[in-house]
């Protein structure tokens, strides 16, 4: 008998997002089918990398290769045009680490004026990461969302806490796309999108952020998180979670043991560097697998591989 | 799609005449559906019947072993739908086109990354090795490569070369990966000959599924499918098509493992590493990779640890010593239990410190911290076996031992079990661990602990926990029973027999800080209060969980019965710990005129001998059907109560004296097996047992206005099933009322306007 694979495609879709404007605009989400299952129906919008920086610049980046690459930058506003030209990047990511109070305290007014230096000196649409404390994230996610006004940034995210502020402001006012992190968990993810909706912010405007782990550490959880909300979204039909999702990977990659021991305490391990980019690309590959629409990476041997993956399997 | 244990029991002789070896039919059969004993083990089966269940009991998909791993035999797409079964292996390509120089480099490269990960050996475990057309080299290569312990794939088409190479290694169980359209009948030869597993190739997958028809037809079921196709792309497609058609659409001829040759689509190690990573996530069974670095493994594998974990069990590390920071017999000890996601986060924290502890992991079954607690999974005892059996004392020098805050309660226990040792309570959580060893607070602590021992105190003869228990003494050193009259409960008179549904008051637990700290102290009010409270609110009985209680469990549990008992007109009572001689001294001065105690609680694991407890004093017992975990579908939750029930027949009880809890599981998180639950206390019902079980778990985690809602909607469907009993907080008045309704429809009691207040 020849086989004839059955075709696996859905009714329902994940909502098509477009961040930033002009050219270099992206759009992400828009499929009817599992992640890379381009067999099943065509797939829209290819899955988009970003590229995290972090407010501290050039000393958080410490390896060759990154430092290669950063060669010559004195500032995160001459990072972020360096990383435009990076192969396989669709987007920019500044987390702002240093405005956390029990760390370096940046002020809000700095804060803004480094997102508004980025944004005048790019042309890639702007992720706006915030540094965990959900007082300063509000503010900061408020401040930014004002100052960036019409140039369709993400900020990531609004969580349980802020929600309300967050959506109104970045969502409403300034009709910036807002993120909704919840800590890998589909409920709380479905519960986080119902009542930003409920506020008013449109399902159109909302990208998830449903956390996440390196590989190896409890990234079970992510796994079977992924494909629930895939299932709910496309089997089910489910409007609550059909918003496209964004993963920040290197915060978590690069934090692990595997990254950050130094091959002089563990030599067997072999070269530091490639531990990390390893770490990096199979975690991103993994979510990406999963069915996450977007990865936030940092090291360009590993968004590079990543690149190379997504136009391999699109 | 596998056949039920039921059905087949349909099918068989029932007779019960043991022949198979196993006590009763429905046991048999349970276990045939399993596939743990095949169904010829019956010898009164029918041909008819064994003919149907065959085919109906062959697994979708294959499960195909080579060189002693096991490939295949999944039975769902998504790991959260039961489990992934199978671990994927790793793979790393040989050519007979390489110089001695680059073979022995590859190979010793390949044997470089052999490591130990949470209990599990990761190592390349095949080694491909491709003939680009030269048979000696290629058997010379695979007896090189048989020879260094790892799995050989063979990887030519052409038959001559095969066989050569076959014959070589052919002990150690390689895949001959090497059937296509055009020479399989010759490669089946071979394979079956020295009784190999043999790949199939194909230009695309019409291809390969015409080709491995043929082969079957030929009688080689012991197959794997090489989905790699000419781009990256078309393999992807091919393992998902494959494995959705075998699962999904019951297409058995593509019921096999997969081999997913990467080397092959790239040289480039990065992209390797990524398309591994989405062959781990989907779909492939061997993946062959260009290298195998500790750099490629050490991500690899942990992602394949993860996904291949079973959603139903936690994962465990290996209890042990774990240096952290390069401690050494100097340093001091910090204790924690064995579920793998509480390690990764106190070592994780532990390293963040900088300061050297050495890390102590017990046996806990995989539980946190305050759940092992709870289970007497992680005890003063548990604690001291594991510093025996790991001989701590003797391995380290410093005498601190840090205790998690959240177990503050066990450091007396602890203290007395390791007398030489200065207990002190850490953090409650991992993330404030950082703080607490950099401020250098527990070496004060240790100090204080040490200063206060007693220099020169007599050792106290430490009780034989195998001696009978002296009744008389526990009755002697329990305090004075305080009787309240100012409570207003009064527990009414209830027959033991009638079939009203009986509700099982949890609130009396130790989890509770407020009934802890009463217990501590025997300071009968708290304990008083809360039972006076379920009681007004229509108990039936009441549960009470003493914890562990190691040091005093059977003077507590003799208190806090007779306390009860004596409060409220003997009030029956569900004896609720870890520890088999409270139970046992609770039982002894029970009174049984308004119901049997109830043994909370045995399983079909570690704690089954609790049903010999409650045989040997006539007491009901709880019997979770679970034994290691949560029960993965009703054929094991069935497994597990048959198992119960013959024990518990062969001592002597009646069969309503086990009350079977299919083990409630939270909405949130596993939402998708609830009606599983429910469908198992039918079976329950169905065999005329009795079923209870910790009803409002359901909605752990649900807001407060939604639990009592989700709790009486389900005990209504869970009371349509048949369950006769629940353990409930009798206080959710919307709960009880809706209980109280069931029992009207159910005819359990009879109508009148008023039946809520009765």
């Amino acid at each position: 008998m020849p086989f004839v694979p059955k075709k696996q495609a859905y009714n329902a879709k994940i909502n098509e997002v477009v961040l930033g404007v002009g050219e270099k605009a992206t759009a992400i989400g828009g499929q009817n089918v599992l992640p890379f299952h381009t067999f099943d129906a065509e797939i829209k919008n290819a899955p988009k990398i970003g590229v995290e920086l972090t407010d501290f610049g050039m000393e958080e980046y410490t390896m060759p290769g990154e430092q290669a690459f950063y060669a010559g930058c004195e500032s995160v506003v001459d990072m972020a045009k360096r990383a435009e030209t990076m192969e396989g990047a669709s987007f920019i990511c500044l987390h702002f680490e240093g405005a956390d109070p029990n760390g370096a305290n940046k002020s809000v007014e700095e804060c803004v004026k480094l997102a508004k230096d980025v944004s005048d000196a790019t042309t890639m649409p702007l992720v706006i990461m915030g540094c965990k404390n959900v007082e300063k994230d509000t503010e900061l996610f408020n401040k930014i969302a004002e100052a960036l006004a019409g140039k369709n940034i993400l900020v990531l995210s609004a969580r349980d806490e802020n929600y309300k502020t967050v959506g109104a402001s970045a969502g409403l006012a300034y009709n910036q796309k807002v993120g909704a992190e919840s800590a890998v968990d589909i409920n709380l993810a479905k519960q986080l999108n119902t009542v930003m909706t409920q506020l008013g912010v449109s399902g159109q405007n909302i990208v998830m952020n449903i956390g996440s782990a390196a590989v190896g550490y409890g990234y079970e959880y992510v796994a079977s998180t992924l494909d629930r909300i895939k299932d709910a979204a496309l089997k089910q039909s489910d409007a609550m979670l059909q918003m496209p999702i964004m993963t920040p990977v290197s915060s978590d990659t690069w934090g692990v043991k595997e990254a950050i021991m130094p091959e002089a305490d563990m030599p067997e391990w072999g070269n530091q560097e490639e531990r990390g980019v390893e770490m990096e690309i199979a975690t991103a590959a993994a979510v990406l697998a999963g069915g996450s629409d977007a990865v936030i990476m940092r090291h360009p041997a590993a968004i590079k591989a990543i690149a190379a993956m997504i136009n391999a399997l699109m | 799609m596998a056949v039920k244990g039921l059905d087949i029991f349909k099918l068989s002789p029932k007779k019960n005449c043991k022949e198979c070896g196993s006590p009763t039919c429905m046991a048999f059969c349970m276990k045939v559906a399993q596939g743990a004993l095949p169904i010829t083990k019956c010898p009164y089966m029918s041909d008819e019947a064994i003919a149907l269940l065959s085919e109906a009991t062959a697994p979708p998909m294959k499960t195909i072993e080579a060189a002693g791993h096991k490939m295949g035999g999944e039975t769902v797409m998504f790991r959260h739908e039961k489990t992934l079964v199978s671990r994927n292996l790793f793979a790393v390509p040989l050519c007979t086109c390489m110089d001695d120089a680059k073979a022995d480099a590859a190979l010793e490269a390949v044997k470089a990354v052999d490591y130990e990960r949470i209990g599990e050996r990761e190592y390349v475990e095949f080694v491909l090795v491709h003939d680009a057309g030269d048979a000696d080299k290629l058997a010379a290569l695979c007896k090189k490569v048989a020879e260094t312990g790892r799995g050989v794939i063979i990887d030519t088409e052409n038959v001559e070369a095969a066989k050569k190479a076959v014959e070589a290694v052919k002990d150690t169980k390689p895949i001959l990966n090497g059937a296509t359209k055009d020479n399989y009948a010759d490669m089946s030869a071979v394979a079956t000959a020295a009784g190999v597993v043999l790949g199939v190739k194909a230009a695309n997958l019409s291809e390969l599924h015409d080709t491995v028809e043929a082969l079957e037809k030929a009688g080689n079921k012991n197959l794997v499918l090489d989905v790699t196709g000419a781009t990256i792309k078309e393999t992807f497609a091919n393992a998902v098509l494959v494995r959705r058609a075998a699962l999904k659409d019951n297409d058995r001829t593509f019921g096999y493992p997969s081999i997913v040759n990467l080397a092959k689509l790239t040289d480039d190690v990065h992209l390797a590493t990524a398309l591994a990573a989405v062959f781990t996530v989907k779909y492939g069974s061997v993946i062959v990779m260009p290298e195998m670095r500790y750099a490629e493994a050490l991500p690899l594998y942990g992602l394949r640890q993860n996904i291949y974990t079973d959603p139903q069990k936690p994962m465990k590390v290996a209890p042990g010593i774990y240096p952290i920071n390069g401690a050494g017999p100097d340093d001091p000890c910090a204790l924690t239990v064995d579920f793998a996601l509480t390690y990764f986060l106190v070592s994780g924290e532990l390293e963040r410190s900088k300061v050297p502890v050495n890390l102590l992991i017990t046996d806990a079954s995989g539980m946190s911290v305050l759940t092992a607690w709870a289970a007497g999974k992680f005890s003063s005892s548990t604690v001291k076996k594991f510093f025996d059996e790991f001989d701590v004392a003797g391995k380290i020098n410093n005498r601190t031992l840090i205790i998690p805050g959240k177990v503050a309660v066990m450091k007396g226990e602890i203290q007395d079990k390791l007398p030489d040792w200065n207990v002190v309570v850490g953090t409650r959580e991992a993330v404030e661990l950082v703080k607490y060893l950099k401020d250098g607070e527990y070496k004060a602590a240790a100090e204080a602990v040490a200063a206060s021992k007693k220099p020169a105190e007599e050792k106290k003869e430490a009780a034989d926990v195998n001696a009978p228990l002296d009744f008389e003494k526990i009755a002697a050193s329990i305090p004075a029973i305080k009787i309240r009259d100012d409570l207003d409960a009064h527990y009414k008179q209830r027959d033991p027999e009638s079939p009203k549904f009986v509700t099982i008051g949890e609130r009396i637990h130790c989890i509770s800080p407020v009934i802890r700290e009463a217990m501590a102290t025997f300071n009968p009010d708290p304990i008083l209060e809360r039972a006076a409270q379920q009681i007004k609110a229509g108990a039936t009985y009441l549960d009470v969980n003493i914890g562990p209680a190691e040091s005093n469990g059977p003077e507590l549990m003799t208190w806090a019965v007779k306390l009860l008992q004596e409060n409220f007109n003997n009030v029956p009572l569900a004896l609720d710990t870890a520890n088999k001689r409270a139970i046992e001294a609770g039982i002894k001065v029970y009174n049984r005129t308004n119901g049997k105690p109830i043994v909370n609680s045995a399983d079909a694991g570690s704690r089954i001998d609790n049903i010999n407890l409650a045989a040997a004093n006539d007491a009901i017992v709880i019997a979770l059907c679970s034994a290691d975990g949560i029960a993965k579908d009703n054929e094991e939750r069935m497994m597990h109560c048959h198992h119960m029930l013959e024990r518990g027949l062969s001592l002597g009880m009646e069969a309503t004296d086990l009350w079977f809890d299919p083990l409630f599981l939270v909405v949130k998180g596993m939402q998708d097996k609830q009606m599983d639950v429910l469908n198992a206390i039918k079976l329950f019902s169905d065999e005329g047992l009795k079923s209870t079980g910790g009803l409002s778990n359901n909605s752990n985690g649900a807001p407060k206005a939604v639990r009592p809602i989700m709790d009486s909607a389900l005990v209504a469907m869970a009371m349509m099933q048949g369950l006769t009993s629940a353990i409930v907080n009798p206080n959710d008045l919307r709960l009880m009322e809706t209980i109280k309704s069931c029992d009207i429809f159910k005819n359990n009691e009879l109508y009148s306007d008023s039946y809520l207040d009765v």
